[in-house]
């Protein structure tokens, strides 16, 4: 060996191992996120893929041997939200999750065994506001080597995913007057997407674009019109108003990248019950954006509640498809809102193509001819579905194969007596009351035919549930409910083919699946546990 | 069968006190209160009719959607029924005055950055709907009452040591209910039954009728408490058929078959025993 080789061989070998195990560590590009589901054995983003579609295209576990499924490892998070759920969708990248988690607790998993490679928490101050909501989170966001989480405090953090040490922070807006933040970042090549919550303060939502390498913010669009403004002709001309009109953006949305679009759900106007103070339809309150991803600017929208009195967020994963609509290739858009009704668009346009009740709501059974609905309760005359919704968050699933649109419904009834409220800043005004008969309510998995709105199938469920749903190109549909059930249906018919009960109800979250080696893994949390489940070996 | 019962209506007909008319008493009330009140565990407006109705109006803005008109909670959202809390959780008025003020961290409760005035007066009003049980139990004979427990109750019930335990324990039930809702719980059993107890006859694969009290269920099974207390796993796909019935099990104790006197007996000896 000349001298030269033997001084060099020691840093080559170590270049070679170091090197190879970083560069292996490596993670996702923007195009690893724009393949979405290409790779089996990763889970980049929220939905799984940017479409929101949930649907993967594994196909190890099928409606014939899903009854062998069980659990393989639990972890546990050791926090929780009283009242709420575990809402997170884990991560998963080259055998690790990625996972948030109440009160803005965070980790990194061994997908293999369940056991932590760090944990993360926030120190939170105590005068938190939750934005009306709750000390929930719903993950992460992923590009490179960086994670991207909001917090209960209205921050967007930078982690580096290998040790879980914080990169950045900014401050979104001021927690003291009513803003949070829960969603799970919308992360694109070169921007990271986040909303707000807060609706129920004297807060005006909106959305934000942050640079993933500096946190420095690129854009904002404001869902609440400032004076002068598009839109703010559907209010009062009053600035106080305008400024205080909620609208908040807490759900994370849908990306187009042909069009290059963004698509993202708004909010409740403030204050959510008493619409005295605001009369108009209070753009873009309740309705779906079109956003420009480069500059933030309003394409088009459509407004699912005009003048909202109920609390009915229109804070939903909107589920982008091309389908074959009226012989017609179209690219769509669907919603599940919590208004009762089930909508197609076209993505493109912002025409609406379908608006159909999915529930036994008594607010509106049909939209007019301009898409508004036909409103016969308000909710003062009684039993209209509760502030909870028809539907909420929890996302739904589309089943390209068979075109059906597949969403957890809630069956309530609540009356709605709106009262003038006080306003302060930091202090949550809802603008009334609402009474909801205890005694009423259910809920069901309905799957929808996406040309007419009609119900295909459906399973009922004792109680109104707020499980998420997941589907897999194997013919499988995964729902959780209220009871603790994780259930596996045939897409074909809904037939139950499997469930197991977790022992605490499966809220606002929906499963993710992925290859481990060999193996498909589905993963729900639940109450304060992260389940897998796999086939036997 | 006896008497069982899970809880009365207690309901609190909030109509009657408008939020303009809280504004109004929490507009005097300023006036006549002078601040500090934050840390201390005596709430100043504790029976204060004023304060109550005021405390009631806010309640209903900011309290009723969650915890229910009539302050019974939600089970589906875990809000706590709040006419309870101050027995089962032997609560201060200044300890809830800090769970209203500052929320209950980790949970769904926010925090409400009302003045420290209108904060005791949500507390009185709380306290004014707190379940305390029946003040001054009519006369009655303790030891005839337990003669007439357990000739008429004590099939279902258990108090003091005597029955069984398909229905709730008697012990002390009149610390926690009002004589009116315990008459109406013997007198019309049908009109309101609590969560636990609602009834369900079954008929399983082999043809055999079991009706019993549906103790909790999910989209497969049923946890059942069938007629003879015994606790049931019952699996949905089992079943012939699933009949849910709107009345109790417990049946009707009109007049004639126990008059009201029979009735203080028993209610004296639930109360402190024989």
């Amino acid at each position: 060996m000349s001298k030269l080789l033997s001084t060099l061989l020691p840093g080559l070998i170590i270049s070679a191992i170091f090197g190879s195990r970083l560069s292996a560590q490596e993670g996702p590009s923007y195009g690893d996120l724009l393949a979405g589901f290409s790779d089996p054995e990763r889970w980049l983003t929220y939905s799984g893929d940017y479409s929101g579609k949930r649907h993967s295209p594994l196909k190890q576990i099928t409606p014939e041997n899903v009854s062998q499924l069980r659990p393989i490892w639990t972890f546990q998070t050791g926090t929780t939200t009283r009242g709420r759920g575990f809402e997170a969708t884990p991560l998963a990248d080259d055998g690790v999750l990625y996972v948030t988690g109440s009160n803005n607790n965070a980790w990194a998993i061994d997908a293999h065994t369940g056991r932590t490679f760090w944990r993360y928490r926030r120190n939170l101050p105590n005068d938190l506001t939750y934005g009306a909501s709750a000390p929930v989170n719903r993950g992460f966001g992923m590009l490179g080597d960086r994670l991207f989480m909001v917090t209960l405090d209205a921050h967007l953090l930078a982690f580096d995913r290998r040790n879980g040490d914080i990169l950045w922070e900014v401050e979104l807006e001021d927690y003291r007057i009513g803003y949070a933040a829960t969603l799970a970042p919308l992360v694109l090549d070169d921007k990271v997407i986040v909303g707000i919550s807060g609706g129920e303060y004297r807060t005006r939502g909106f959305i934000d674009a942050y640079d993933p390498e500096s946190g420095e913010r690129l854009w904002r669009f404001n869902t609440i019109p400032g004076p002068g403004e598009p839109g703010s002709e559907t209010w009062p001309d009053d600035p106080e108003v305008l400024a205080a009109g909620g609208g908040g953006t807490w759900m994370n949305g849908s990306f187009d990248p042909d069009l290059n679009l963004i698509y993202w759900g708004v909010g409740n106007p403030n204050p959510d019950y008493y619409g005295e103070a605001r009369p108009g339809d209070n753009l873009y309150s309740n309705s779906l954006l079109a956003l420009d991803a480069d500059s933030g600017e309003l394409r088009w929208h459509y407004q699912f509640t005009p003048h909202d009195l109920n609390d009915w967020d229109s804070n939903h994963m909107p589920v982008l498809a091309e389908v074959d609509w009226q012989g017609r290739l179209r690219q769509v858009v669907m919603v599940g809102n919590r208004n009762g009704f089930f909508y197609v668009l076209d993505r493109v346009t912002g025409e609406l193509l379908l608006g159909k009740p999915f529930t036994a709501t008594t607010w509106a059974r049909e939209l007019d001819v301009a898409g508004r609905p036909i409103v016969l309760n308000d909710g003062s005359q009684g039993c209209v579905p509760d502030p909870w919704g028809s539907t909420n968050f929890m996302p739904p699933t589309f089943v390209p194969e068979h075109d059906l649109f597949i969403l957890t419904a809630r069956e309530t009834c609540a009356t709605y007596v709106p009262e003038k409220p006080i306003d302060a800043p930091g202090q949550s005004n809802f603008g009334g009351t609402v009474l909801i008969d205890a005694e009423q309510g259910s809920g069901a998995l309905r799957a929808l035919d996406i040309h007419s709105g009609d119900l295909v199938w459906e399973f009922t469920y004792p109680s109104p549930t707020f499980g998420g749903v997941m589907s897999t190109a194997a013919g499988l549909v995964f729902a959780g409910d209220h009871e603790g059930n994780f259930m596996a249906f045939d897409s074909d018919n809904g037939d139950n083919l499997w469930h197991y009960q977790t022992g605490a109800r499966i809220w606002g979250a929906a499963a993710m699946t992925f290859m481990l080696g060999n193996r498909q893994l589905v993963l729900i949390p639940s109450g304060t546990t992260l389940m897998a489940f796999a086939l036997p070996e | 069968m006896k008497i069982y019962r899970s809880s009365g209506s207690g309901s609190l007909n909030l109509c009657a006190s408008g939020y303009p008319g809280a504004l109004l008493s929490l507009a005097v009330l300023l006036f006549v209160v002078a601040p500090p009140l934050f840390g201390q565990s005596v709430n100043p407006f504790e029976g204060d009719a004023r304060a109550i109705r005021g405390g009631a109006g806010l309640f209903r803005a900011q309290c009723a959607t969650c915890h229910g008109a009539d302050a019974k909670g939600i089970v589906s959202i875990e809000a706590p029924d709040l006419t309870q809390i101050w027995k089962r959780q032997k609560l201060s008025a200044g300890a809830v005055f800090g769970s209203i003020r500052n929320g209950i961290p980790g949970s769904i409760m926010p925090s409400h950055s009302l003045t420290d005035t209108e904060v005791w007066m949500l507390v009185a009003y709380l306290q004014s709907v707190a379940e305390t049980g029946v003040i001054g139990l009519p006369v009655g004979d303790r030891g005839a009452g337990r003669e007439a427990f357990v000739e008429n109750c004590s099939e279902c019930h258990r108090a003091h040591g005597v029955g069984e335990s398909l229905g709730p324990n008697l012990t002390g039930i009149t610390l926690q209910r009002s004589l009116e809702s315990l008459v109406a719980s013997v007198r019309d059993p049908d009109a309101f039954v609590g969560r636990g107890y609602k009834v369900v006859r079954l008929i399983n694969s082999k043809g055999r009728e079991i009706t019993g009290l549906i103790k909790s269920e999910d989209a497969f099974s049923i946890q059942l408490q069938d007629d003879t207390g015994r606790l049931r796993s019952v699996i949905k796909a089992d079943l012939q058929t699933v009949e849910r019935l709107s009345g109790s099990l417990m049946p009707e104790f009109a007049s004639r078959k126990l008059i009201d006197q029979e009735l203080f007996d028993i209610f004296n000896f639930l109360q402190s025993g024989a």
